[in-house]
């Protein structure tokens, strides 16, 4: 009895020692909150643009240049995929800064992003379709092509914009995607670059647009009348509608992919070259 | 003379380049995407770390001949390129060398991530070491030259033949002179003597005297002097030989260094001093030995920290020292482990296979890779497929930490299953339509005539060609194409009967779709080449889109038979070469793939697999990966039952999941 009334007396007397205990605790609970809350979610990464593109498109070179900002880099064929930190020229601003007001310090600092470049070859696409479908704070997707190598008939024609339309299909399927995070991607802005615009052979940003607009509708119809796949059956294949874009339309553009949140827009220009 | 060595990454950034003459990109591109990502190499030689270039097959590209070794946890790779006419035997060495400073200097700037940046003033280290190596190179052939003059003249004169296309006039010298010494050291029996080999033993007595290059010359001058009548000696008389490595452990040690040719049984040509060997050396070289490391780290420190302007002076000695150091580390780290260790290592080991995060080793993985071979070997896959495969994953995972909660078992899973979507997955796309559709009717700017769409399909005898055939038919007519059917089977008696019912079935049931078909032929005995050209022709004439030829079924190993598919090739030129390959086949499916791709003659090889009867092996479809391993010839289509509508293109998920599903 005795003991348990000794000890009632010890918690409720105001010892020196619970006191600083407990206000070390009281003050150090917000702090690590704090710290917990919003450190956990400045570790997340930076918004991250996508590069992608057939092999020899320039992908890694134009990564090189926004990166050293002055000229790129000699470049080979990649195997790995890889992410650079880049930065935004002061003063640009983003979309989301339009409330803050015009003296705003931050506006002032360098905008920093990831360029996350992807292997072209043919076997190493498989890196690129998993940072779509595993997207890791993704903002937007540039498209690299080689302007001087899709004029009409051309091999190289064919392999852009039967990689475009995986990519376009992939990204107009992602509402159907079991992953969430596929599922924000709400609007993805993709540009098309057309490289080595310094080339003869070049062709200029319009007519880059529209031959590939004209190859993805070939691509599309031959697509869907090309034979059943040998993993039919699948659990996970249960849908199976592949067309691009408007159904029922007979001539893929572009601009039908609004229609999934996905802009497209071209534009030239070379990495290279001056 | 060496054309360009360039340091890049995996993800195709070149850090550092010299180039002494301008080389394409392509040269090296063609290295990147044919070694390491379709890895058309021979099995074995692959990708791995710390091998040094001289194992490395060199790589030939269009009158190029590159030296390449590569890091595979930095992800760096290096390349030397120069002329196949030159003799440049000292560029292993180089290309190791080099790697060994790089890796030192850089490293940590490579590991960070999020750059490409490397900041690299690797110039100096570099034409360092080029000096250096060909000095030595110089040296190691004056000197052959004056024992090669000593020898007979049958050995010299062989030399000569077998010297290859007369290389320029100034390297005439050297790569005569580098053949006779390859025969004297064939004499002594010593294995690859790579002239430069000397290097690696100069520090030591760089280091001992605590001087630059004069001092180590002199005393190689020396040496040189000393060794010349031994070497002599030793080209003579076989009894000589053999009496040697009698001899006291002194002499062995001095003869080896002057010598420069270095003992290649400790494979690695950095590791200067074996332990044994260390003991067995001389007094004054062994007794420095330990501490010399020691004392030139602390040189380094000095001269990189607090005299700046020395840094090119003692350029020699941190370069030797780096490389000292680093054969200094791999000796330590072959070296003893206690038993005491190893077993604290073995139980952590067990510990962290059912946690993860356990750096996997050889032996870690040797036992569930024999595992995997054999459900390979179970599902139909050839051996040698089954045995690539695994030491390609072996190749990969060995250095690689296993995730949070994650057995090796589950590792090795994840692997094979990339490694075999990647040996599956095509380069280009494989759509046929649009192929045939840009041949027959080309767009009004590319300036490309309308023509039929060729394709000829080839197999071993009773495979399937005439059904996958009329497969194929069935389809392109369901697409409304116009296709003529070419029977050059002209051996076998009921082949164009056969396919004269196949045509009238097809002709029946697309006659409502709007599909075209005809059957062309010209009876038994005719050449089927002939016939072949004269369809394609016809085919031409009458506005058909797709020709299809049958051709005798043939048997892969008979070379009279093979030996017509050149001809045919020639004659018929068919855009599409398709080999019929059946699901059933075992081992021999390797061998039927690569002779029948290597049939139709230089610049011509197989464009597709089909591989039919897949509804009739279940999970085993293994034939697959032997038949694209063999030959990197992807699979177009499987073929999945009897009807006509049977025929599918290859899903390659489907495939992996069938491969690696273990319910037997």
């Amino acid at each position: 009895m005795s003991t348990i009334a000794e000890w009632a007396h010890a918690l409720m007397s105001p010892s020196p020692v619970a006191l600083i205990v407990g206000i070390l605790l009281v003050l150090s609970i917000p702090l690590f909150l704090h710290s917990f809350v919003f450190r956990a979610s400045g570790l997340t990464t930076l918004p991250s643009i996508l590069l992608i593109g057939p092999s020899g498109s320039g992908k890694t070179s134009l990564l090189t240049l926004f990166e050293r900002g002055t000229s790129a880099a000699q470049t080979h064929t990649s195997q790995a995929p890889i992410s650079a930190e880049c930065h935004l020229p002061v003063g640009t601003l983003a979309s989301s800064d339009r409330y803050r007001s015009v003296n705003d310090p931050t506006n002032l600092r360098h905008k920093k992003f990831l360029l996350v470049d992807t292997p072209g070859h043919g076997k190493l696409r498989h890196h690129a379709l998993a940072s779509i479908t595993n997207p890791q704070n993704l903002k937007g997707i540039i498209f690299v092509v080689d302007a001087a190598t899709l004029s009409a008939g051309d091999e190289g024609l064919r392999h852009t914009a039967d990689y475009l339309h995986d990519i376009l299909l992939v990204l107009q399927k992602r509402t159907e995607s079991k992953n969430k995070a596929v599922k924000a991607l709400k609007e993805i802005p993709i540009l098309i670059a057309a490289n080595k615009g310094d080339l003869f052979t070049a062709l200029p940003a319009s007519l880059v647009k529209s031959s590939l607009e004209m190859e993805i509708s070939k691509v599309r119809s031959s697509r869907s009348k090309g034979l059943l796949d040998s993993g039919i059956g699948m659990e996970d294949e249960g849908d199976r509608d592949e067309w691009l874009g408007e159904v029922g339309s007979t001539e893929f553009r572009f601009k039908q992919m609004e229609e999934f949140d996905v802009v497209v827009e071209v534009s030239g220009g070379n990495v290279a070259g001056g | 003379m060496l054309d360009t060595f360039e340091i890049l990454t995996t993800s195709g950034v070149v850090l550092w380049s010299k180039s002494y003459s301008a080389i394409s990109p392509a040269i090296i591109n063609s290295l990147i995407t044919n070694v390491f990502i379709e890895e058309r190499t021979l099995p074995g030689a692959g990708i791995a770390d710390d091998i040094s270039a001289a194992n490395n097959p060199p790589y030939k590209y269009d009158q190029h001949t590159l030296k390449w070794t590569t890091v595979k946890e930095l992800g760096l790779i290096f390349v030397a390129v120069y002329r196949s006419l030159l003799h440049l035997s000292w560029i292993d060495k180089l290309v190791d060398n080099i790697k060994t400073i790089f890796v030192d200097l850089y490293g940590d700037q490579l590991k960070k991530p999020h750059t490409t940046i490397v900041e690299c003033h690797f110039d100096e280290y570099f034409d360092q070491q080029v000096r250096e190596l060909e000095k030595t190179a110089l040296n190691q052939d004056t000197r052959v030259a004056e024992a090669s003059a000593l020898e007979e003249a049958p050995i010299s004169v062989s030399a000569n033949l077998r010297d290859e296309p007369p290389p320029l006039p100034g390297i005439l010298s050297r790569g005569q002179s580098k053949n006779t010494f390859k025969d004297l050291t064939s004499n002594e029996s010593t294995p690859i003597a790579t002239p430069d080999t000397s290097r690696p033993s100069t520090p030591a007595s760089h280091i001992l005297t605590g001087k630059g290059g004069p001092g180590g010359k002199g005393s190689r001058r020396a040496r040189k002097a000393a060794n010349t009548p031994s070497a002599y000696a030793s080209s003579g008389e076989e009894s000589q030989r053999k009496g040697r490595p009698k001899s006291s452990g002194p002499k062995k040690g001095r003869k080896w260094d002057a010598e420069g040719m270095a003992d290649e049984d400790s494979d690695t040509p950095l590791d200067y001093s074996t332990p044994a060997d260390g003991v067995n050396l001389g007094d004054d070289e062994g007794k420095g030995r330990p501490g010399n490391v020691e004392g030139v780290d602390h040189a380094t420190w000095g001269s990189k920290t607090g005299k700046g302007q020395f840094v090119l002076k003692d350029l020699d000695d941190q370069v030797n020292s780096i490389l000292a150091t680093a054969g200094a580390k791999k000796e330590s780290s072959t070296a003893s482990t206690g038993i005491v260790g190893s077993s604290i290592n073995a139980i952590g080991g067990l510990f962290r296979n059912v946690v993860g995060g356990k750096t996997l080793t050889k032996e870690d993985l040797d036992k569930a890779m024999k595992g995997m071979e054999d459900h390979l070997l179970r599902k139909n896959v050839a051996r040698e497929a089954a045995i690539r495969l695994c030491e390609g994953v072996e190749r990969e995972l060995i250095g690689v930490k296993t995730g949070n909660f994650e057995s090796v078992q589950a590792r090795i899973q994840t692997a094979m299953e990339a490694s075999l979507q990647k040996i599956l997955t095509p380069t280009s796309s494989l759509d046929l339509l649009r192929e045939i559709d840009a041949v027959t009717s080309p767009s009004a700017l590319s300036l490309k005539k309308k023509r039929p769409y060729v394709i000829s399909i080839v197999g071993v005898n009773g495979v399937g060609k005439s059904t996958n055939l009329s497969k194929i038919c069935f389809f392109l007519l369901q697409n409304k194409y116009k296709v003529l059917v070419v029977a050059c089977d002209t051996f076998r008696s009921g082949a164009v009967e056969q396919l004269a019912v196949h045509v009238r079935n097809l002709k029946e049931l697309s006659a409502r779709e709007g599909g075209e078909v005809e059957l062309y032929q010209k009876g038994y005995g005719k050449d089927a080449a002939n016939v072949a050209k004269d369809s394609v022709s016809f085919a031409a004439q009458e506005g058909f889109d797709v020709v299809l030829i049958d051709t005798a079924g043939r048997r892969h190993n008979d070379q009279r038979l093979m030996s017509s598919l050149d001809k045919f090739a020639k004659f018929a030129n068919p855009d599409k070469i398709l080999m019929v390959g059946e699901a059933l086949v075992g081992t021999d499916s390797v061998a039927q793939a690569r002779n029948f791709n290597t049939a139709f003659g230089a610049g011509r090889s197989l464009d597709g697999f089909i591989i039919s009867k897949c509804d009739t092996v279940g999970d085993m479809v293994g034939t697959l990966v032997s038949m694209v391993h063999a030959t990197n010839v992807p699979v177009l289509f499987v073929g999945v039952g009897q009807h006509y509508s049977d025929l599918r293109n290859l899903s390659v998920k489907w495939a992996v999941q069938k491969l690696l599903s273990s319910n037997q």
